[in-house]
Parts: structure tokens; sequence; C-alpha cells
């Protein structure tokens, strides 16, 4: 470090040599003191770690190329729905207009899905990851005594152009998830117009943008991103009767719609523009309610999560209830009957049984409903019990309850032969091992004959 | 649990056999009186008109002239029911007990009748009934489930119900004990193994002889696991005997290997190369599918297991001739 000369250096050789800053004060010189010790290596410093420091290898760096952003949860949620090693099941008949008015001929048998059906069914996300439709040549269903009941109830309906409020419970694995992708595919073969909730979670958990809706009291809100993947998913899964359909009635749109514009093309260009997707919505169902339209099919998965307050916040940080998003505010309307569909159609709603919160007001309708059914006597709420909704009880007032139960042994012994004639079960299916497998699965919970079948007994 | 009462019932199953109705208390002493010394006179057992080589109670007669006849025979596995033989036989109807002619008639037994003996005797012929003795009560005819089908096969017991090589990759994949997780990914292992296109094994690296068509593997997910397996599996494995050599040096020596340990080894060497692999998706299965793929590349002679193998099987070769040495030291 360069010092500052000082001025008045009465020796003129300190201007080439410059002063040390610091004096030393013993005037010995330096070469004649002791060198400094060096410390020995296994010598410890207070201050210093005593412990042994052992070299922390930094892990090998991969030379492999890492995945693209999102691609690994692409590779998760990835719905495979063929496995080409599968061998081709031979007389396999595919569900079609005819056949969804007679399901019962074919109960306890497996029905194929034809291209079109199943397109339109991968569009609304109807198959899920956990139903092992990836081990199958193709989708194929069974038909069981559930599915031709439903079955019958659509047709029904869509003669007599009524509004079908069914919610589907039953225990886990018993195929809730499964019926409505029944149903949804008897809706498509028949030409329904088909509009999924394929979770209910994802509406009201919070991870979408939302805007409170200006000029309503109470305050109602929208989710503009997820009502424009809404529209472009309708779009596709029922662009075929969509594209036939032209705007016929007159809409206040925040877009300008060209006036014989295929229903198609508005939901597209309402999934173009978010803040523009409520209105189109809108616009939309009154398009597809007007009289001479086709019936429609509303499908929501996991019921619970709407039945209760939403994660969404208000402005005073208040918990916004599920049925102030405009879009569940939608379904629960049909759901509890307030708002019919004048061309007729249904509206279906599946429990989960494994991972959905518990809503005691949506368990006491259905415990409720079931009572009524059989004619029992009926369960009254709890009246120590404080975390009923109201709201929810209201919307699930007066719907019918289809309760699942376990396969009889008729339609296990058709579905475990599917698997046989498939080459996926290596077994003989007989009476001995249907029966085993049966009595193994909780008395046919189907979701557990299939885990014990193609998943654990190996 | 005493024997279920029911005093309509307990005639209108009631077997003709030639059975004790009453089952002797002490057997053993029964045995010890009929001991007959060597010394003694052959004794001739008094025969009665059911018993010894005669005719058959009346079902087995019944039986036995069907079949001379070409009719259906009665089943004699079960008891045939009282009704069914006084049906056919009227003099027998006549002469039946008042307790089967009421029953016949439709007539009800009195109450004041049934005496706590009366009871004690009709729970005793509904046990006969049912196929055992007076004094046990069986609970059903025959069998619920039907006798199992013999020899039993080697998977009916709970402990070997897997295939032995499924059980054991299975116990190998296994991490602080966590058999069920281990299951999982077992499962899944087969299941991509399934679902994966067919392997095309290439000639460098052949396969066991006699394997299957590779077209015909996915179908056979576990025949896929266990062609993988053996196919690599090392035959020896080189021990080094310390000081064997002379002057404290270690003398290789190879030791050949049983079938469960060549497997063991195989498996090892996937796992490790497994485990050394990227995952290219998230999840709980990404270990399985690595191990998975790692079989595939196995069959289609990718897998670097390969060369593991073969320079055990070289080292091997060369150590041979310390087998020599190892052989004189003993003598």
């Amino acid at each position: 470090m360069a010092t500052p000369l000082p001025l008045n250096c009465w020796r003129q050789k300190c201007l080439s040599r410059p002063f040390p800053s610091t004096r030393l004060f013993s005037t010995t010189s330096t070469k004649l003191a002791l060198p400094v010790a060096t410390k020995k290596s296994g010598a410890t410093v207070k201050g210093q770690k005593k412990s042994a420091r052992i070299k922390s290898k930094a892990p090998p760096k991969s030379t492999a190329k890492p995945p693209m952003p999102g691609e690994r949860k692409a590779m998760r949620k990835r719905i495979v729905l063929s496995n080409t090693n599968a061998l081709e099941v031979d007389g396999l008949v595919d569900l079609s207009r005819e056949m969804t008015g007679s399901l019962q001929n074919h109960a306890g048998k497996v029905v194929g899905l034809e291209g079109a059906t199943v397109d339109g069914l991968r569009a609304v996300e109807a198959f899920k990851t956990t139903q092992g439709w990836g081990l199958f040549r193709r989708p194929a269903v069974l038909i069981r005594e559930e599915s031709v009941q439903l079955g019958r109830r659509l047709v029904g309906v869509e003669q007599g152009k009524e509004t079908l409020r069914v919610v589907v419970d039953g225990a886990k694995g018993t195929g809730k998830s499964m019926l409505l992708l029944q149903a949804m595919a008897t809706a498509f073969v028949r030409g329904w117009i088909v509009l999924n909730v394929p979770e209910a979670q994802e509406v009201v958990n919070a991870v979408n943008d939302y805007a409170a809706i200006p000029g309503t009291t109470p305050t109602l809100w929208s989710q503009p991103a997820y009502t424009a993947n809404w529209l472009a998913q309708i779009a596709k899964a029922n662009g075929p009767i969509l594209n036939t359909l032209k705007v016929s009635q007159k809409h206040n749109l925040p877009i300008t719609v060209p006036s014989d514009t295929t229903l198609t093309r508005l939901c597209e260009l309402g999934a173009r523009d978010s803040d523009a997707a409520w209105p189109v919505f809108q616009a939309l169902w009154s398009e597809i309610t007007a009289p001479g339209r086709p019936p429609i099919l509303m499908a929501v998965d996991s019921l619970s999560y709407i039945m209760d307050l939403s994660q969404y916040r208000d402005p005073d940080f208040n918990l916004i209830h599920s049925h102030d998003l405009v879009l569940v505010k939608h379904l629960t309307d049909y759901l509890s009957g307030t708002r019919t569909l004048p061309n007729g159609g249904a509206i279906l709603a599946a429990t989960s049984r494994s991972h959905a919160p518990v809503s005691l007001s949506m368990n006491l309708a259905i415990t409720q409903q079931v009572e009524r059914q059989k004619g029992e006597e009926i369960t009254e709420r709890d009246p120590y019990e404080r975390k009923y909704d109201q709201r929810a009880e209201s919307s699930l007032k007066g719907v019918e309850v289809l309760m699942l139960k376990g396969l009889s042994k008729v339609e296990a012994r058709g579905l475990m032969e599917y698997w046989a004639a498939s080459g996926v079960l290596r077994q003989r299916v007989d009476e001995r091992t249907v029966a085993e497998k049966w009595a193994l699965a909780g008395n046919g919970v189907v979701g557990e004959i299939q885990r014990g079948a193609l998943r654990m007994r190996i | 649990m005493p024997p279920r009462l029911n005093f309509h019932g307990a005639s209108r199953s009631l077997a003709i056999r030639s059975r004790p109705s009453i089952a002797l208390r002490q057997p053993g002493i029964a045995q010890v009186i009929a001991r007959r010394g060597y010394a003694e006179k052959e004794e001739q057992q008094p025969t009665g008109p059911n018993q010894g080589g005669g005719i058959g109670h009346v079902s087995e007669e019944a039986a036995d002239i069907d079949r001379v006849t070409g009719k259906t025979p009665p089943d004699i596995g079960q008891g045939t029911p009282v009704q069914e033989i006084l049906k056919r036989d009227q003099e027998g109807k006549d002469k039946a007990p008042e307790v089967i002619k009421e029953d016949i008639g439709g007539a009800k037994a009195s109450a004041e009748t049934m005496t706590f003996e009366n009871l004690l005797a009709m729970g005793q012929m509904q046990n006969v009934a049912n196929g055992g003795l007076a004094s046990d009560p069986v609970a059903t005819i025959g069998h619920k489930y039907g006798l199992p089908e013999l020899p039993l096969p080697p998977t009916s017991n709970l402990h070997y119900r897997y295939d032995p090589v499924i059980t054991q990759v299975t116990n190998l994949l296994m991490k602080h004990g966590k058999l069920s997780a281990a299951q999982r990914n077992m499962a899944f292992i087969l299941n991509h193994l399934r679902t994966a296109p067919p392997p095309t094994p290439s000639p460098a690296h052949p396969l066991l002889p006699g394997s299957p068509h590779p077209s015909h593997l996915p179908l056979n997910p576990i025949g896929y696991l266990t062609l993988a397996i053996d196919s690599i599996a090392p035959l020896i494995r080189i021990r080094s005997q310390k000081g064997a050599a002379g002057g404290g040096a270690a003398l290789q020596i190879p030791v050949p290997l049983g079938l469960r340990q060549r497997r063991r080894q195989a498996v090892e060497w996937i796992l490790n190369s497994a485990n050394k692999k990227n995952s290219r998706g998230s999840g709980k299965s990404q270990f399985a599918q690595r191990f998975a793929e790692e079989i595939i590349g196995v069959i289609e002679g990718r897998s670097s297991v390969w060369e593991r193998r073969n320079l055990i099987h070289k080292s091997g070769m060369s150590a041979r001739a310390n087998l020599l040495i190892m052989q004189r030291r003993r003598k």
C-alpha cells in the first residue's frame, strides 16, 4: 500500500523510498526475529472447527439434456388409450345410438367405444390416468346394472325434454367416474352437447385468475382463464354438432361476432380472449338452450369441492363461497333444479371418496336422499354440528342419488373375460377365480378387482 | 355350541346309513377290549344284512340298481332324505315311525310330547342327518366351497403365491422394509413391459437358448423379466482367497453360484445401472420406469450389465487354473 509522503522529510532519499506507515517499536532488525511458527496440521486453534473436515464431492453433473419445461408434468398426466401389444377382442361391439336405448341386452358385457366418441371423451378430459386404459387395445367399458339404469333415464329425458339431476356416489373404486364417462359416451353417440368439469378442485382452489362481475349483488366472480379454456374444450369436444349450429340471436358481446357464425367459431373466439370468455359462454348457453337445439349433458367430478368455501378471497380477505363463483353457480343452479334445460338433458355429479374434502352437508343430503328413495326414516341434521353449509344443502335438495356398490359376479366375470381375451389377465376365468377375486375385492368393488387381477396379483 | 334344535326339520333329511348314531366316548378303551391274542381262535364277527360284502344300505342299493339299469344314480355323497325313499315305497310309508308319518301328513307335533329327552334325540338325529356323528353337530351338509383339487398348485401357499422370480426381485427392490411400495413398483414394471413395444434382441448378446420369440414377450411380462434376468445372470463369482498364492498374495478362485444367487447378482447389477440413470418424468413411479427400461435394455443388448457379466466370466476362465492349485493344497 502506498502511503502519502511526509512533506518535511529531511532526507532526500525518502522520496524514492517511502516511509512505512507504522514504525516497529523494536529497533532490532526484523531479520533477526524468529520465524513465525507454522501451525502443525493436527493442532487446533481456538475458534476453529475441531471436527474432521470431509471434502464433499460435488454431485456429478449429468451430460444428458434436461427435460423441457412442462415436459415432466405432461408425462405424468399423459393419457394412453391403446396398447398395441394387447390382443384385439373378437366380437367386441361398439356403443352406438341404437344400443343406448336397450343397454340391458348388453348388461354384464364389455362394449367398445368408437373413434369419434373417444375423441370427444378425450377432449372433455373424461379419461383419467388411474383408470388403466393403457393396458388394452382400445377403450372399452363394462355395462353394469347402473349403466343400464342411467342409460334408460338419459334416453327418457331426451324424449320427455326433462332435466335429469343425479349425484353418483359410492365407495372408493366403485366406478363413479367411470359411470360419468359412460354417460358422456352415451351423450356423444346420441348427439348431445357435453360440458364436463373433469375435476371440481381446479375450479375452486385459487390457481386461476378471477374477477368480480360488475353490477351483481351479492358479488359474483368469474374466472376468465378457466372459462376460456373450458370454451376451447367445449368447442373441440362438440365440434361435429356445434359446427352445424349457427348464431341465431343478438348478443351484447365485448368482441365482434359476425352474424352467421357457427357456435364452434363462437367458442373459439371466446377462448382466444379470456376477458370475453364469460360473456361468450353466456351467449353460447343462450344459443344452445334455444328451442330446437340438442339436449345438454353437464358432468362434474369430485362434487364435494364445490359444496364448500372456495380458496378464493374477496377484497375483505374473506373466503368466497364456491357458489359465488359464477361458473360453479351455473352448475349448481341446474343441480338444484332452480333452472331447467328446455331441450332436455342432464346434470350428473360424482363424488370423490379418496382425496376430497369432507362436505358434511353433501354427505347428509346424500344420506337423506338414499333414505327417501328407500322409504326409510330420514336422518336428521346433527344439532351440535356447526360445519353444515346451508347453500350446499339447498343446492342438493331433491337430487336423485345413484349409489354404486360392487359389481355382481356376472358383471365381474364379463369384465375378467374381457381382460383375459385381451391377453392381459393370464389366468383361467372360471367360477372359482371370479368368486375369489370378487370376494377379495370387498364384494366386487371394481377398482379393487382390477387392482387384484391386473396390478397386484402378478 | 349347542345343536340347533328344529324338531320339524329333524326327520326331513334323515339319511339311512350304517353308522353308529352315538360316537364312542373313549375309543382307546374300545380298542383294548377288541384286542385278541394270537393264540386264540379267530372269532367270526356276526354279520348283519348291511355288513360285510352284502347289499349296501338303501341309497347304495338304489345307486347300484340305477347303475345297472343305466339311470342316473342318486348322489351317495349326500344322504337321501327319508321322504324321497318313502315316496317310492308305500309299504315303508305305512310302517314308518310316528314322527315321520306326522311330518309327511303335515300334522304338527304338540309341544307336550316334546320332552327334553325327545329334543336331545331329535338334535342327535339332526346331526346324523347332516352327515356327522350324533354327538358332534355339523353345520352344513358337504363342503361349501368344494374340495381342493390335488395336487395343490405350488402357489397355493400364502407365502409362495407369486412367481419365485417376482418374489425375489420385489424383495430386492424393497427399501427400508417397505414391501408394499416395492410391490407397487413391481406392478408398474410388469405393466410397463406389457405396454412397451416388443424388443429387438441383438445378435451380439444372445439370450438364453430356447427363449420365446420377442413378439411374444410383452404379453408374458413375468417371462420377459425372467428371461432378462436369467440371460445376464453370471454362472460364477470370483472369490479371492488371501494368502493362497503364497507370500500373502490373494488367489482368485471361481466359485459356482446357485440359481437364486445368480439371479440376485443379475438384479443387483440391473439395480445399479437403473439407479445411475436420470428420470425423464416426475412422480413416484420414476424408479420403476428406469428399472423397466433397463430390463428392455438388457434384452436388446444395450445394457452395460452384459459387460460386467462377460468380465466375470472371462476372469473366471483365467482363474480356472487356480482351482487345481487349491485341490493340490488340500491333499
